[in-house]
This record gives C-alpha cells, sequence and structure tokens, in this order.
C-alpha cells in the first residue's frame, strides 16, 4: 500500500452508518460510494452534521459502517477485526485532529516519533526521520517542548509530522485548520501539500474553511450524509 | 518495541498529575508502612504473650505421658528410664540449636492448709536452677526469696494464697496431696517466698516446691508429670515437635504436644487476636484499593480523547488499556518500594526496642495464663514483609483493572469528540 502507483488508496462502495438512536435510528452517512486516487489532495466539505467527520472515522477504521464495504490500498477493511484494524491505521493510515492532537505527556520529538516507536524503528533512524521533516516545516529547536509550550500551529505541524513520518499511504485529516488563524492555517497546509507532493501521500480533509477547499485538488461535498457534488478543481464538476 | 511507547506512556501519565499522583502514592505507602509496622507490632505482641504464657504453662513443647494432658492425675506420669530418653532426644543436635532450656516439673492438685485455712491448690515440683531460666514465675516475687537448689521443705506461694491462709515468708503450712499409691499424705512446708502476678487463678492457687522433696512425698523417684521445652521461637514449635516425634514416638508412653495442643485456650487467644487484625488489615487493604481506584479513574475519565487518539495512531484498545494498567503498577510499585522503606524506618528506626503501653492499663497485662510484658517489642518476619508487599502489590493491580478495562473498551469515534 505504500507503494504510490496511481491504484485508489481508498474506496468505498454503498457505505451506511447509522447509529440506533431514540426517537429515530440517526443516518450519518447514506450509501456512500466513492473512490480516491493515490496521491490526491481532496477534501470532503459540508456544513455540521453532513457526515464529513464520520466518513473519515469510517475511512480510517475507527468505526465500522453499518453496511457497505471499505477499501484501503485495495485491503477490505470491513473483514478486519479490531487487531488487524488498528495495525492497518498504524501502517497505513496517518491521522491529523483539530485539536488536542498530541500527547501532552509527549515532547515534540515524542509525539512526532510515536508511530514509529509502535512500529519498531530504531531510534537514531526515528530521530533521522523526524528531524528532517521539523527542518522542512520549521519546528526545528522545538524538539524538546511539551505541547503545553508550542503554539496551536506548531502542534497541528508536530501532528502532521506524526501523521506522515511513517510514510503512509493516506493521511485522514479532520478539521486541522479549525484552531488556527489564517497565518498559521496557511502554512500548515504549505506544509501538506509539499509532503504531498514530495512524498506523495494521499491526504483527505474533513474541513468547512474555504482556504482548506480552495487549495484541495478534489472537492467533495456532503450534505446529510451523500456526496451532493464531487468536482476536481479546475475540472467540471461532476454528479455521482 | 510497543511494550518500551506502552511503558513510557505509562511511566509518563503517573507524572502528569504530580500533585494527585503523589497524594496518591503517600496515601499507599503510609499504608503500607502501618501494615508493616502493625503487622510486626502484633508479631512481636503474639510472640511476648505466647512466650510469657508458655514460661508459665507448658512451654513451647509439653512432653507427657499419652493420657496426662485430659486427665492430669499423677499415675499418667513419665518414669525415670522414659525421663532419660526425653533427656537425649532434647540433647539431638537436630533440635538442640533450636532449645533454650527445658523444665522438668512434677504437676498434681492438693490442699494447702494453715491454721486460718484450707484451700484447693496446684503444686508444681520443679527444678529450682532451670525455673528460674524457664519461667518468669521468680520474677514476680514480692517478698522472701524464690526456691534454690538443694532447698527441701521451702514452697513459693501466690499472694492471694498467703493471704488466704494468712502466711508470710518463713511461715510454715502443710501441703497434701494423692501419692502414687493412691494414699492421702500431707507435706509440712515453709514460705520461702511470695509471688504475685495479677492472675488470680495463678495468685491463689500455684504453689512451687523443690522436684525432689515432691518426687519423694509423692513416692514418684526420677518421675515427671511433664518435661516442658523453652524454644528460641515459638515459630520452631512445628520444626522441634515433628523431630521429637519421629525419635520419641517408637517409645510407647510418651507425646510430644506443641504449645497449640497443650494449651488450647492460648492458641484459641492467639488466632481470634489473629483474625482481628485480619479484619483491620483487609479494611486498609480497601482503603489502598480505593485511593488507587479513585486516582486512576480520575486520571482515565478525563483522558478519553487522549485514548482515542492513541488508538487512531494504532493501538489496539487492549493496548490502551495496557498503558492505564501500567500506570496504577508504577504507582503501586513506587509506593510499595516508599511504603516498605518507610515501614522498616519507623518499625525499626524508633521501636525497636519496644513499645511501653503500661501507661494504658494501671493493672498487670495478662491473657491466657500469662503475664504480658507491657513493652511489645516489633518482630519482623520475611514472609510477612513479603507479604505485605506483595499485596499492596495484588491491591494494586486489582484496583488498576477496572480503569484500565474501561481505556480498552473505549469507542474511539465518541472519544475523539470529547473535549479535555
Amino acid at each position: 500500500m505504500s507503494d504510490h502507483n496511481g491504484k485508489a488508496a481508498v474506496r468505498t462502495e454503498d457505505v451506511w452508518k447509522i447509529y440506533p438512536q431514540e426517537p429515530e435510528p440517526v443516518e450519518a452517512v447514506r450509501g456512500l460510494t466513492v473512490e480516491i486516487a493515490t496521491g490526491d489532495f481532496a477534501a470532503m466539505a459540508g456544513p455540521s452534521g453532513s457526515g464529513k467527520t464520520t466518513v473519515l472515522n469510517l475511512l480510517g477504521g475507527l468505526t465500522r459502517p453499518t453496511r457497505g464495504k471499505i477499501w484501503v490500498g485495495g485491503q477490505d477493511i470491513s473483514e478486519l477485526d479490531d487487531r488487524d484494524l488498528a495495525r492497518l491505521r498504524l501502517e497505513h493510515i496517518g491521522f491529523v485532529f483539530q485539536a488536542y492532537n498530541l500527547l501532552p505527556v509527549l515532547s515534540a520529538l515524542e509525539n512526532a516519533e510515536f508511530t514509529l516507536l509502535l512500529r519498531g524503528v530504531p531510534g537514531e533512524e526515528r530521530r533521522a526521520r523526524v528531524k528532517e521533516l521539523f527542518d522542512q516545516i520549521g519546528l526545528e529547536g522545538l524538539e524538546d517542548r511539551k505541547p503545553s509550550r508550542l503554539s496551536g500551529g506548531q502542534q497541528q505541524r508536530v501532528a502532521v509530522v506524526r501523521a506522515v513520518v511513517g510514510r503512509p499511504a493516506l493521511v485522514l485529516a479532520d478539521e486541522p485548520t479549525a484552531n488556527l488563524d489564517s497565518v498559521s492555517s496557511d502554512a500548515l497546509l504549505d506544509v501538506m501539500e509539499r509532503l504531498n507532493r514530495d512524498l506523495g501521500t494521499t491526504f483527505v480533509f474533513s474541513t468547512h474553511d474555504p482556504r482548506v477547499m480552495n487549495r484541495a485538488r478534489r472537492l467533495i461535498r456532503l450534505v446529510d450524509g451523500r456526496i451532493e457534488r464531487d468536482e476536481r478543481q479546475g475540472d467540471s464538476p461532476s454528479t455521482p | 518495541m510497543k511494550i518500551k511507547a506502552l511503558l513510557l506512556l505509562a511511566l509518563r501519565s503517573v507524572g502528569r498529575n504530580t500533585r494527585r499522583s503523589a497524594l496518591t502514592a503517600a496515601a499507599m505507602a503510609l499504608g503500607l508502612a502501618l501494615l508493616i509496622f502493625s503487622r510486626a507490632l502484633a508479631d512481636g505482641g503474639h510472640e511476648q504473650w505466647i512466650d510469657s504464657a508458655v514460661r508459665l504453662g507448658t512451654g513451647h513443647v509439653a512432653i507427657q505421658a499419652p493420657e496426662y494432658l485430659e486427665t492430669g492425675r499423677l499415675e499418667h506420669r513419665l518414669d525415670a528410664s522414659q525421663v532419660a530418653r526425653v533427656d537425649s532426644a532434647l540433647q539431638d543436635v537436630a533440635v538442640e540449636p533450636y532449645i533454650k532450656t527445658w523444665a522438668p516439673r512434677v504437676t498434681v492438685t492438693g490442699l494447702a492448709s494453715s491454721a486460718a485455712s484450707a484451700l484447693p491448690v496446684r503444686i508444681e515440683g520443679v527444678d529450682p536452677e532451670r525455673e528460674k531460666i524457664f519461667s518468669t514465675l521468680p520474677d514476680q516475687l514480692t517478698e522472701g526469696e524464690y526456691l534454690q537448689p538443694g532447698d527441701r521443705l521451702h514452697a513459693f506461694i501466690g499472694s492471694d494464697l498467703a493471704e488466704r491462709l494468712n502466711l508470710k515468708v518463713g511461715d510454715r503450712f502443710v501441703l497434701t496431696g494423692q501419692t502414687a499409691s493412691g494414699d492421702v499424705e500431707g507435706q509440712l512446708m515453709r514460705v520461702s517466698g511470695i509471688f504475685h502476678t495479677g492472675i488470680p487463678e495463678m495468685d491463689e492457687r500455684l504453689v512451687h516446691v523443690p522436684l525432689e522433696t515432691v518426687r519423694r512425698w509423692l513416692g514418684v523417684p526420677g518421675a515427671v508429670t511433664s518435661v516442658a521445652v523453652l524454644l528460641t521461637s515459638s515459630r520452631e514449635t512445628d520444626r522441634v515437635v515433628r523431630t521429637l516425634r519421629a525419635e520419641l514416638d517408637h517409645t510407647k508412653g510418651i507425646r510430644v504436644l506443641g504449645w497449640r495442643e497443650a494449651s488450647p485456650e492460648l492458641d484459641s487467644g492467639v488466632r481470634i487476636d489473629d483474625y482481628g487484625d485480619y479484619v483491620f488489615h483487609t479494611i486498609l487493604f480497601a482503603i489502598i484499593a480505593l485511593a488507587i481506584l479513585n486516582a486512576i479513574m480520575m486520571s482515565v475519565l478525563g483522558r478519553k480523547r487522549e485514548f482515542g487518539i492513541l488508538q487512531a495512531l494504532g493501538l489496539t484498545g487492549a493496548e490502551t488499556g495496557w498503558v492505564v494498567l501500567g500506570e496504577g503498577l508504577f504507582l503501586t510499585i513506587a509506593s510499595g518500594v516508599a511504603g516498605m522503606i518507610l515501614g522498616l524506618i519507623v518499625t525499626w528506626g524508633f521501636f525497636r526496642h519496644g513499645i511501653d503501653f503500661s501507661s494504658f492499663s494501671s493493672e498487670g497485662w495478662s491473657a491466657s495464663g500469662g503475664i504480658i510484658n507491657p513493652v511489645i517489642v516489633p518482630v519482623f518476619r520475611v514472609g510477612q514483609l513479603v507479604l505485605s508487599v506483595v499485596s499492596i502489590l495484588v491491591i494494586g493491580t486489582l484496583a488498576s483493572l477496572y480503569p484500565a478495562f474501561r481505556a480498552s473498551k473505549l469507542d474511539v469515534a465518541e472519544a475523539m469528540k470529547f473535549e479535555q
């Protein structure tokens, strides 16, 4: 899955997510069928409650679909048990969340190298890989700082490094700029674009930030758990 | 490597809320220190209690004729040849290091009478030299002196008996008892000393007289009704009893009893006291467990989102649970080490010479027929120390299990909604 050779990084087929609630079940995602190519830089946009975060959770195996199938790098993750899902996340998926992304008891460096530590990468290699990315995105000198001593933008950049340092096939970013000012947001998007371009990592965002939508090469608009519009930026919009 | 990451997280998490961790650790450490101290004190108290009781009674080990414990009659005695075998057995290298001393005794019931009155008494023929080492009775002297080697017609009597018979040191009185042949014979005695133990049964009923005098008077030359053996520690009782039984069992007419069998009321007293200690320790354990449970639960409930992130990064639910369990274990181990050191310092450093409880009672301290020294010296037993520490570790582990289980069963998607 880590070879970015043009096949789908993630694909879903008629995926539903229904939460059993009183008085009526909530259909958070309704018949989602989508394919995101390896190396893409795609955003899922939509109003609150449109199902953006649920879709990201489904793609990342954090929650299971009520029905339908999801393939990540060609593997049907609907069939995987919890242990295999955890391994899939560790080895093939990176996450960036909108806030409180980092583990507060670890330093910036330790947070960034955490997934590599879990994967058993030797210490020297871990540090070298993190340091290279830190230098690229302006985090040099902040390695030993705890998250509480980093700004929101710096924290998000550490989270991005953590998400990509293991060279996953797919990075899922849930409203990564939601808590950032415009300067920090642009800087963070620059970083992610560069990593997408240089490493070929597939990025899928959930967002309602126009800056993210404008930068995405593909924009998928969700309304009430369905894809309302799926368009290539600059291309003519396609309707599913 | 995952283990390294889990341990790192667990260890760091202990230090996350320093005040909470320190308070929890302090509660646990103090609990363990209190446990070690109270256990050492209880063991010291028991050892002293047993020691006092057996010194005034049957010894840690009593060697008698098989029927004597039930009948207490002179006809159920060990003859001279049996006594010689017992002497030889007690000098065996397998038991000799554990024996402090032993005392041959002829004990019968009889009557003490003076011009003033007559009272039933327990007459104990003793070897004065051995008895001075063995028994604490000579130390309870209030007037006169204890029996001396070579004494023949001297008697050491209790203060209540002296008062009831209106006897003073130097006064004469008559002891009457049944001889081996079944006749009732009297023996004129002179009061050499008076003791006061504070135990009415002893002060009113016990009379020590020279062993040889009793043997001659009752017609049982060289015989004893019991050989009382005093050991270096009550803990050696089972070992010595086992060895002596193996050596003497083939000799018919000799029975070897440990103090628990020979003094069932003392055994019951110690057991009841032990149960009281267990109840106290159970309450202590419960408090410690609740302290850990509370600290870890508070920590877990406030970190749902963090656990969600851990699982998003690739930990399984079980591994997330291990982080929480590890946190509890680190806290428990640190508290266990601190508590053990504190317990040893408090117990050994400050109270190694004992704690004087005499101010709690103006009367003497007695229980189960023994006079207890009010200065209780704590006794350390490696087994008890290990048990206390292991118990704390087990309690810490058990108390961490539920929070760990909660963390492992987290719904990750739900947890990610949780604002910290």
